[in-house]
């Protein structure tokens, strides 16, 4: 069995900015990415970055991912584990790891969890047919493998994952016939939406799929739109034709670890289903298991690279390293973190957090007094 | 409108020019950021006090139309895509445009390509006078375009034909699927010799021995470097290639052997 002071579980945004900031605490850390590179969804991110100067803003999300990893790489108090799927955490601390093959056994003093999200689909007619994808497995298909996923795309959802990929779809060659959203408003950034639209790609509010047509694979898509009960309006069915469909309802938090290990998760629709229920400065229910990033809560990349980073500190805090700096650092992600919600895009994600959040005396019962 | 569709109102159009009398004295900026998102870039990027420093990252950019001078540097930073550089004093009947624009293929300095709308429709005929895509730019060229003047509310995007490079689809080496693109390619790039492109691309070493290419290829490196067809070489020619059982070559082997004895 391995001993380490610091897991961090996954290799993202949320994942390399906690072994940072925990590696320049002088915390000795192993990290465990699932892929055979680390950077998780940055790796496939070719659009520029929101966000300010502290959060790379304007910076493509594949290069920020490169920084990062040039980062973690410099620290030789971290060790990477890759192409290493961590299996179980249970009670008495022990992680179990699946790498290349081999079981491995470690026993860390803290945890934090960085797994991110995984994507949820939609149920209608023929929606197994080869050609219809999560919209990230396009993503991935085409940004990470270089394949080019199909000849035209029916977008199904308007948040930003599908604005972007439907841009990416387009600059790789791909026609996009049309994106559409069952809300009656876009939901992803109006930006995003604009530089589709003036391409000459319909967005389509209030519409949603009524099913897939084909034999082998898919052919064709029907769409139709929605009343303002969300009820379909019979009679407005269109038929497009298409040879991939991506879904992109939105994403729910990849908690599997969480739940074995007994940390208390609450339902809150706005973060995207179960989530761990945490101290401002992220440690979970349960003494020295922390979480960042979309597991924590779904959310942009910025701020899971902030959370991480604050995830980072609070581990190292528990762990018993002392930073001068320590009170500053805090502050400034809250802050940053602050911010990034503040605004009316951040109104959900508020309204979210403010059901997962406990008090840090609630949240560390054992470290009161 | 906007967050239904992706296009902003006229009135929101409106909001994001300066007064007439600033419009008359050269190039300034035109933000079309209509939605308050976490973001500010385009504050870090200018360096003359043109938008305004953030109070909250999620405010509007707060434009000083007095203090920009239409430098495009915030035009490849905004990660939204969402400034614009007009120029109204370009030429008498003709306004200065100037889009991000990240798709491939890029217009060329001269073409005359299709004025898109915010909504995507054709709107007119727009030359391009500068394709901007410095390393600073990150990979977000900057075409400047020559609109009517009339136009500059309404163009935002451009339609640019996907030229259908023939030369793709056209094959020199039949044996090892080589195309012409593939054989200009390797002449551009400094193989100026058939035995050059014969050990990059394969062409030649196929069941046909060069048959078919041989002087397809010539023919194309003359073209290209400007050289006279006569006087390339052909190439080292090796031995022909064919089919033939090993024991008819163990028959003819003893046959002579027999011959000798």
């Amino acid at each position: 069995m391995k001993n380490v002071e610091l897991l961090v579980i996954g290799g993202g945004p949320a994942g390399l900015c906690a072994a940072i900031s925990a590696a320049e605490a002088g915390v000795d850390v192993l990290l465990a990415e699932r892929d055979e590179w680390l950077g998780g969804q940055l790796v496939k991110q070719t659009h520029m970055f929101f966000g300010s100067e502290k959060q790379h803003a304007s910076v493509r999300g594949v290069d920020i991912g490169k920084l990062l990893v040039k980062k973690v790489e410099e620290y030789k108090n971290v060790e990477v584990m890759k192409n290493a799927t961590v299996l179980g955490l249970y009670e008495d601390r022990v992680v179990t790891i699946q790498q290349d093959g081999n079981y491995v056994k470690v026993n860390p003093k803290s945890v934090i969890i960085t797994t991110g999200a995984s994507e949820k689909t939609l149920v209608f007619p023929n929606n197994d047919l080869p050609g219809v994808y999560g919209a990230g497995a396009v993503q991935t298909l085409m940004n990470v493998y270089g394949v080019k996923p199909g000849n035209k795309v029916l977008m199904v959802g308007a948040g930003n994952i599908g604005l972007i990929v439907s841009y990416q779809l387009m600059q790789a060659g791909v026609d996009v016939e049309a994106i559409v959203d069952a809300s009656p408003n876009i939901g992803g950034y109006l930006v995003h939406a604009s530089k589709i639209r003036r391409m000459g790609v319909p967005i389509l509010t209030r519409h949603t799929v009524k099913e897939a047509i084909g034999k082998e694979a898919l052919e064709a898509a029907v769409i139709w739109e929605l009343d303002d009960k969300w009820q379909p309006i019979p009679g407005s069915e269109q038929k497009l034709d298409v040879d991939v469909m991506c879904i992109s309802v939105g994403l729910t938090p990849l908690s599997e670890l969480l739940w074995q290990i007994g940390c208390k998760m609450e339902f809150v629709g706005e973060l995207g289903g179960f989530v761990p229920t945490r101290s401002d400065k992220l440690q979970t229910s349960l003494d020295g298991i922390f979480v960042a990033g979309d597991v924590a809560g779904v959310e942009e990349a910025s701020s899971a690279m902030v959370e991480g980073s604050l995830a980072g500190l609070s581990a190292s805090s528990y762990l018993g390293y002392k930073i001068d700096v320590v009170k500053e650092l805090e502050r400034d992600y809250l802050n940053q973190l602050n911010d990034l919600r503040s605004g009316p895009v951040g109104e959900k994600i508020r309204q979210g957090l403010a059901k997962a959040l406990i008090s840090e005396q609630a949240a560390n019962p054992g470290q009161g007094s | 409108m906007l967050e239904k569709t992706g296009v902003p109102t006229k009135e929101q159009i409106d909001s994001a020019f300066p007064s007439e009398e600033r419009m008359k004295k050269g190039p300034f900026v035109v933000v079309e950021c209509f939605q308050k998102i976490p973001c500010n870039p385009c504050f870090t990027a200018c360096n003359r006090d043109g938008i305004k420093a953030f109070e909250d990252i999620n405010d509007l950019p707060d434009v000083d139309h007095d203090n920009c001078n239409g430098c495009t540097l915030c035009v490849s930073k905004c990660p939204g895509l969402a400034i614009f550089v007009v120029d109204m004093t370009y030429s008498e009947d003709k306004a200065l445009l100037k889009i991000p624009y990240e798709f491939l293929p890029l217009p060329q300095e001269g073409d005359r390509v299709m004025g898109l709308s915010h909504g995507g429709e054709e709107v007119e005929k727009v030359e391009v006078i500068k394709v901007q895509n410095p390393k600073g730019f990150d990979k977000t060229p900057v075409i400047s375009l020559a609109v009517s003047k009339d136009k500059v509310k309404v163009i935002r995007s451009i339609k640019v034909p996907k030229e259908r490079d023939r030369s793709e689809d056209e094959i020199v080496c039949r044996c090892s699927d080589v195309t012409l693109e593939e054989v200009r390619e390797l002449i551009r790039t400094g193989h100026t010799t058939f035995d050059e492109i014969k050990k990059i691309s394969r062409i030649g070493m196929g069941p046909c021995q060069g048959r078919t290419c041989s002087q397809l290829v010539i023919r194309e490196i003359a073209s290209i470097t400007g050289q006279d067809p006569s006087s390339l070489l052909p190439g080292t020619y090796r031995q022909i290639v064919k089919s033939l059982e090993m024991g008819k070559v163990i028959e003819a082997l003893e046959k002579e052997e027999q011959e000798n004895k």
